[in-house]
């Protein structure tokens, strides 16, 4: 093999680290007081553990799914499981209605009733789940990025960095603007990043829209 | 030529070419029906005049139409470089321009398909981040022009002046046609599906029983498109260093010239099958931004197969500052219960390193300034365990960096480390690869 590492053909990292460390936090004067107190990102827990941790190192299992750094999960709105219910509302009448009739027309009274019987217990059951996902559901801005946890069954939490983001959008079906709630969405070029915040308040939902737009502007670089 | 200045066509030859394979698929479809008359004992194939004079009425106006759709697409689509845009303008009486930035050009690829051989032809393709339709295949350039404006493309888009000559290369390696068949054979899904296809030719032959090409055919075409199309496609590949990115030649067929600028790599796999372990072999595949949905999956190789050391040299050069086999891998918790067994998952400043992996081992390499996002999730089972998985996400592509079955508390100090760590070699600079000469 006649690889010889002669001159690296790659773009040299110039001047790394420098710039990096010396580069002042971004002005938060912007009045929106989403900026969080502590600045979680300065203390560097070193990972692999073997080396010398300094400063808070590794978390405790029960801390895992904890913002960190002296924050709180900011909550979604309360309505979120009365949408969930509502849509589920609208999907079970017809489905109920329709199901009802034909399982009438074939089978009698008692399969009938036991039909919408079903359907009305699968509406509470995914009451039932909403309402234990909105708890489950928080989301953090930190200094450097936007962390978002949720999932009952499987728990997740999502890291997702200013710089990487590419577009926030903000949608409300037809129930939602009438519950006054929208659901914020970020995209990276990355199809599994998958950070969705449900249910917040218009107003707020505008208002961390615009924070994450400014905030990814800063911080923004290609791919 | 200089494709810098003034407004260029693609090559006059583009015309025939054209109008030939409209004139095939014509003669196909129309044509030779034309040449047959129905009679009693069938149809037939008779040259009478008459039959002829029928053809013609019909070929001659068709010929007609092929040449003048060839002229027409050739006289409506011009190019030119604009400053730090590529310009493609399409449409005679409905103009239609496209403005492409060169900095976000993530790979240009030389496609020589057979017909274009004859004529000594190529198709340039530039590729950029995002989207089904981010591609712009400029069909048919002369050989030498389109190598000329993939050097001049890149020099711009490197920042430097259009008349750069093109950048020298570095022979890296090449995979000989043995090493390409036996690594593909070499497998052990591959050696499985031919045992079956054996032992079903042997009970076809022994007892002449036709059900069993149920099973047969199948297997047959499984292993045509396990080993004879890698085998097409992949040979003569050869891997050449250069300024201006990695540069990749192979095909049998259609030869294929692929150029990565630096830092449009987003994530490398290297793959080590069981059987291709005793041996040293490794295969690499990358992710990379521009090439989406299928052509995701038709150059997603970097390497398809080399000695091990080889394949390390390459991911270094494609990550520099690193080395893979020095990243101390933390293994996994003894915890797991999964087949699929986590070796250990590791970081240094520059990369995050995943294995994982039985018998077929594969090694997911992220560069810090390349992750999209971080993730931490736990299921139902893992949480009965208090386990993690760590996911690092690149854009969509072969590559997936997942670091599984880690201690809660771990998972979290490495979700925030990898978080710090991108965040530091995106300031650093490893983040924005646009104008890499400058």
């Amino acid at each position: 093999m006649n690889a010889s590492h002669g001159e690296p053909p790659y773009e040299p990292a110039a001047n790394p680290g420098q710039q990096g460390a010396a580069h002042p936090p971004s002005p938060s004067g912007q009045g929106h007081g989403g900026r969080p107190p502590g600045q979680p990102g300065q203390v560097p827990a070193h990972y692999p553990p073997h080396q010398p941790p300094s400063g808070p190192p590794a978390y405790q299992a029960d801390q895992a799914f904890a913002p960190g750094g002296g924050l709180q999960w900011s909550p979604i709105s309360k309505r979120h499981g009365w949408h969930r219910l509502l849509t589920a509302i609208l999907w079970a009448i017809p489905i109920g209605g329709v199901g009802a009739f034909i399982v009438w027309g074939n089978g009698g009274l008692v399969p009938a009733v036991m039909w919408v019987a079903a359907v009305g217990l699968a509406v509470v059951l995914a009451w039932l789940l909403a309402e234990l996902d909105r708890r489950t559901y928080g989301y953090v801005e930190r200094a450097d990025d936007l962390i978002v946890t949720h999932g009952v069954f499987v728990r997740r939490l999502i890291v997702v960095p200013y710089g990487r983001m590419q577009f926030v959008d903000v949608t409300a079906g037809l129930l939602e603007r009438w519950m006054g709630i929208a659901t914020v969405r970020l995209h990276t070029a990355a199809a599994a990043t998958d950070a969705t915040i449900p249910s917040l308040p218009t107003a707020e939902a505008a208002l961390l829209r615009d924070r994450l737009a400014q905030k990814g502007e800063e911080r923004s670089m290609g791919l | 030529m200089r494709f810098s200045e003034g407004t260029h066509r693609l090559h006059w030859a583009t015309v025939p070419l054209r109008a030939f394979i409209f004139l095939i698929i014509y003669f196909v479809l129309l044509g030779f029906p034309l040449l047959l008359t129905q009679t009693e004992d069938g149809i037939v194939l008779a040259l009478t005049p008459d039959v002829l004079a029928r053809f013609l009425i019909v070929t001659i106006p068709m010929g007609l139409i092929a040449v003048g759709t060839g002229l027409w697409t050739w006289l409506a689509l011009r190019f030119r470089v604009d400053g730090d845009d590529l310009v493609v303008e399409t449409g005679l009486l409905r103009k239609n321009k496209r403005r492409i930035p060169l900095s976000r050009i993530q790979a240009i690829d030389l496609v020589r398909p057979l017909v274009t051989r004859v004529f000594a032809l190529a198709e340039v393709r530039v590729e950029l981040a995002g989207g089904e339709r981010s591609e712009i295949a400029l069909r048919y350039l002369g050989r030498h022009s389109a190598q000329q404006l993939r050097a001049e493309l890149l020099a711009l888009a490197a920042g430097l002046p259009g008349q750069t000559p093109e950048a020298p290369e570095r022979h890296v390696w090449r995979v000989s046609f043995g090493t390409l068949l036996a690594s593909l054979i070499l497998r052990l899904p591959v050696l499985g599906t031919s045992l079956l296809f054996f032992a079903s030719l042997l009970f076809l032959l022994m007892y002449a029983e036709g059900g069993i090409l149920a099973v047969t055919i199948p297997v047959m075409l499984g292993l045509i498109r396990a080993v004879i199309a890698p085998l097409v496609m992949y040979a003569n590949f050869t891997v050449a260093m250069s300024p201006d990115g990695i540069r990749l030649r192979y095909g049998l067929l259609e030869t294929r010239m692929q150029t990565l600028p630096p830092g449009r790599v987003q994530a490398v796999s290297i793959i080590e099958p069981a059987l291709w372990r005793t041996l040293g072999w490794a295969r690499i595949e990358v992710t990379v931004a521009g090439y989406a949905g299928e052509r995701q999956a038709l150059s997603s190789t970097l390497l398809p197969v080399a000695p091990r050391h080889v394949a390390m040299h390459l991911v270094s050069q494609v990550f520099p500052g690193t080395n893979i086999d020095a990243v101390s891998l933390i293994p996994a918790s003894s915890k797991g219960v999964a087949i699929d067994r986590a070796d250990g998952a590791g970081t240094d400043d520059v990369v995050f390193v995943a294995r994982h992996g039985w018998p077929c081992r594969r090694t997911d390499v992220i560069a810090h300034a390349r992750a999209q996002s971080v993730r931490l999730t736990v299921n139902p089972f893992q949480r009965l365990l208090g386990l993690a998985t760590v996911h690092v996400d690149a854009p969509p592509g072969p590559v997936q960096v997942a670091a599984a079955d880690r201690d809660l508390g771990e998972a979290r100090a490495i979700v925030e480390s990898t978080a710090r760590r991108a965040l530091a070699a995106r300031r650093s600079g490893g983040g924005d690869p646009t104008r890499w000469a400058r």
